[in-house]
Parts: C-alpha cells; sequence; structure tokens
C-alpha cells in the first residue's frame, strides 16, 4: 500500500513533469492546435498538493529534483529505475506502512506501482 | 512517423467503439479503464489525475468532434495510444463548443528515450485533421477496419 505521502509525492511529480514540458514545448503544443493557456490552473493545483506535503518530504523531493531533474523513480521488479540498484525487499512489507520510500543508492523518492 | 510505426502505439485491447460515458469525467474514467482495469489500483488513480490536469491546463477536444487526452506519468511504463468513440457525443468543453465523438488518448513514461510521443501525437493529428477519415472512423466495428482506415489515409 502506497502511503499517502507517497500518492501527493507521485501527484506531485507528474505535475511537474506537465509544468515543465509545456514550457519546454509551448510553440509544438499551439502549432499541433492545443490550448495550453492554463498554466495558472495547474500552478494552483500544485499549491493544493504542497498544503498537504509534510515539510521533510517536500524538501527530500526538492533536493532531489534539482540533483536529477526528477525525484520520483518507479520501482519495477525490485529495481529502482532511477539507478537500477536492486531495493531491499521488506520495502514492500508492513513495516514501511505509512512512510515515503526512498532509493538508498540515489536517494530517489519510489513509485511501487 | 509513419502510420504503421503510429498503429504500432495501438492495440485491439485498447479500443471502445462504444463509450458509456456522457460527461467529460466519465469518458476519462472509462479509458483509463482499458490500462488499468483495478478499481483501486495506484496506477488508476494517478493516471486519472494527470488526464484531467491535462484538461485544467487547457481542453483537449480541439474541435470537429475530436479529442486527444494525453500526458506523460510515473505510472506508464511505455508509449500507448487508446482508440474510444461515443455515438451519442460527449460534452468535452470543446474550443467548438461542439459534442466530441472521437477520442485518441496518448499516455507516455516519464521519459521515452527514442521521444515519440510527440511525433505520434502530430500524427494522429494529422491523420483525423481529414473530413472523409472521421466519417471513416465513425463507422469502424474493429481494430482491424480502425488500422485499415488509418493506413488509407491521403499521404500529405
Ligand atoms: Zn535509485
Amino acid at each position: 500500500m502506497m502511503s499517502q505521502q507517497e500518492q501527493l509525492l507521485v501527484a506531485l511529480q507528474d505535475l511537474d513533469l506537465m509544468l515543465k514540458e509545456t514550457e519546454d514545448s509551448q510553440d509544438q503544443f499551439e502549432k499541433l492546435g492545443f490550448d495550453v493557456s492554463g498554466v495558472e490552473e495547474l500552478r494552483k493545483a500544485r499549491e493544493q498538493l504542497l498544503e498537504k506535503l509534510d515539510r521533510t518530504n517536500l524538501s527530500h523531493y526538492e533536493r532531489i529534483l534539482k540533483r536529477y531533474g526528477r525525484a520520483v523513480a518507479p520501482v519495477t521488479g525490485d529495481s529502482c529505475l532511477g539507478c537500477f540498484a536492486k531495493l531491499p525487499t521488506s520495502y514492500r512489507s508492513s513495516l514501511y506502512e505509512g512512510k515515503v520510500r526512498t532509493c538508498q543508492s540515489c536517494g530517489r523518492i519510489l513509485y511501487y506501482p | 512517423m509513419t502510420v504503421d510505426e503510429l498503429l504500432g502505439f495501438f492495440d485491439p485491447k485498447l479500443c471502445i467503439f462504444d463509450l458509456k460515458a456522457r460527461s467529460r469525467d466519465d469518458a476519462l474514467e472509462e479509458i483509463v479503464d482499458l490500462v488499468a482495469p483495478e478499481p483501486e489500483s495506484n496506477n488508476r488513480r494517478i493516471i486519472l489525475d494527470m488526464l484531467r490536469n491535462r484538461e485544467a491546463l487547457g481542453s483537449t477536444a480541439v474541435g470537429k468532434g475530436i479529442a486527444f487526452p494525453h500526458g506523460r506519468s510515473l505510472a506508464v511504463s511505455r508509449l500507448m495510444a487508446i482508440f474510444a468513440r461515443s455515438q451519442e457525443g460527449i460534452a468535452f468543453n470543446s474550443l467548438d463548443g461542439e459534442p466530441t465523438y472521437l477520442f485518441f488518448a496518448l499516455l507516455a513514461p516519464p521519459q521515452d528515450r527514442s521521444n515519440q510521443y510527440l511525433p505520434a501525437l502530430g500524427k494522429i493529428i494529422e491523420l483525423v485533421r481529414n473530413d472523409s477519415m472521421r466519417e471513416k472512423l465513425m463507422q469502424v466495428t474493429s481494430f482491424d477496419g480502425f488500422s485499415a482506415a488509418l493506413r488509407e489515409a491521403p499521404t500529405s
């Protein structure tokens, strides 16, 4: 089970991806006929997410985002897809319920689908 | 990108020829059901949030009865294209105010190494710009019919 804080961090990462891609490729999207004028709406949604995030989790997210460009990495098998390090199998146990799991090698926040 | 390359991202299992949804939110849910069917799954919630945020950025219903919901998400592991059709039409907040009948959803992972996401989106848009193509796609009843229609598109 993903903790609520993990869910918020994944949602935040997806939102930041969208904001960045909109900024980087705005011309391309507009050329394709898309309306991407609602950036302010996304920023508001982001503010609402931040209000629910614990401060330590947010500062970890921001630190890792700065370091790698993305702060959250999906897990497949039991590997971190950010750095391919093997993760402890105990991460899937109830010991970590309600916690935010991070990769011990690269520090990325982990997304267990 | 060629039509066949584009068709490689579609899947017979990821097609709906008769959407039940009548609202935008229900349509997005019905589409996401195809790729993340478990009702309580993390992937399902995350992909839905992403698509709703994309609509908040600006409607992906660009008019003429077509919409292209799209975006990148951690919950997506490879580029996937979904075709969905509504016979009655759905109020999807389209740019021309008309109902939306044809949906081409494109879901991408945060990073696709060969960077096919935007070219794939551009290719679908190019193909369905044609009026007679949209009419054909309103009639097809199978994935084979859908693929054949796209393959018959006039080359620009
Ligand atoms: Zn790692």
